[in-house]
């Protein structure tokens, strides 16, 4: 498939049984509701409320997934934008915050692929490891975030999908558009690459 | 004799085993640690709701263009498939992947198609900034200095994927300026 033309169908997306999510009280809860219901009514105001409310999740992911401060800015743009279009389609079946991540991901993918663009495949330009982004290592925070930022494409959106935001491998292979089985070999990859960095300090 | 040095290199063996197996285990430790560790949020450096709040607003004013401004992407696309299907069969025509300098000007013929059929798809719609021309020139002398890399290394994956990068970003910029990207989704 033309991952230009991947169109993301927020109703799709698989919402994770273990993923972390925010542990907003009852209260907060009740208001954030009232706020979507507001941004869904077109109230531009409130959508800025659920933004500033959620910002720093979103981008959070978006930057573990991309690797790349700028790319990761650019699908996050994309992850609002395409939020407001949508937002109809949160019925309240789940936490708001876990359905945002949902989305999050499944935009954020997109968009990675959509910017890699299909140039690579038609022209048949050999994939070599200089294509698979590697971030530097002063964007992380954390030992682990430097070897996640490492880690090859494929390897690490399986490993921040399932390790980190705990989806199953069945909701991350639908994710990315792989087998099962690959997304366990990714996964499997992943530990190994990171093991072997920290075998080596 | 034999037989003590036999069981010390057991012994060794099973010392060994039990060290790697021990480090392993204090790896996955230290995995499972740092991820419970890493901090989920992260704050952008940069205000990106002015840009989601600019793209909102276009939003609501492109619900009044008219149908032939909301092909003008589309057929933007239909020319460019047709490019690169050219190239393609030229491609499968000559019995092999392209490659080094062949390759290199079918991509830049491609490119330049491409911008033109964009640049005329939007002749009449305004850009959403003033400089996006000196952009778009800037890229133009990237492409070239990475093209006159690539005239030493033909074959070189690395500049080829920079080559494709400049054009895609030129791409990019131009559907930017004049399109934003919510209008396609």
């Amino acid at each position: 498939m033309n991952p230009e033309l991947t169109v993301v169908d927020i109703n799709k997306v698989p919402i994770a049984e273990g993923s972390q999510q925010h542990s907003l009280g009852q209260k907060s809860l009740q208001q954030e509701s009232e706020i979507i219901e507001a941004a869904k009514n077109g109230n531009k105001s409130a959508f800025k409320q659920l933004y500033d409310m959620h910002i720093g999740r979103v981008y959070g992911l978006c930057f573990r997934l991309c690797a790349d401060k700028s790319l990761a800015e650019d699908a996050t743009q994309e992850v609002f934008i395409q939020l407001w279009q949508k937002l109809d389609n949160f019925e309240g079946n789940s936490q708001f915050s876990t359905w945002l991540h949902s989305v999050t991901s499944n935009v954020t993918i997109s968009y990675i692929r959509k910017q890699r663009g299909w140039w690579q495949k038609m022209l048949n330009i050999e994939q070599t490891t200089a294509m698979e982004n590697e971030a530097e290592a002063s964007i992380a925070e954390t030992d682990l975030e430097e070897y996640i930022y490492r880690l090859p494409e494929r390897a690490r959106w399986v490993f921040v999908l399932h390790a980190i935001e705990g989806y199953r491998h069945e909701e991350v292979a639908k994710m990315l558009d792989m087998a099962v089985g690959s997304s366990k070999a990714h996964f499997h990859r992943a530990k190994v690459l990171i093991q072997g960095w920290i075998d080596d300090e | 004799m034999n037989e003590n040095k036999q069981n010390r290199f057991e012994q060794s063996k099973g010392q060994t085993a039990k060290a790697g197996a021990e480090n392993e285990a204090n790896i996955a430790q230290r995995i499972n640690d740092g991820i419970k560790n890493i901090n989920l949020e992260k704050q952008p450096e940069r205000d990106l709701w002015r840009g989601i709040e600019q793209a909102l607003q276009n939003s609501d004013n492109a619900t009044s263009n008219n149908k032939l401004n909301g092909m003008k992407p589309m057929l933007a696309m239909v020319a460019s498939f047709m490019v690169v299907a050219v190239i393609s069969w030229a491609s499968f025509e000559s019995g092999k992947s392209m490659q080094g300098d062949a390759l290199v000007a079918a991509m830049s013929e491609q490119h330049s198609s491409q911008k033109q059929s964009l640049l005329i798809s939007f002749k009449d719609q305004p850009a959403a900034t003033n400089n996006w021309q000196q952009q778009i020139d800037e890229l133009d002398e990237a492409a070239q200095a990475i093209k006159r890399a690539l005239k030493e290394e033909p074959n070189n994956s690395a500049l080829l994927r920079m080559l494709k990068n400049v054009y895609e970003q030129q791409m990019a910029l131009i559907e930017r300026v004049h399109e934003p990207s919510w209008a396609r989704i």
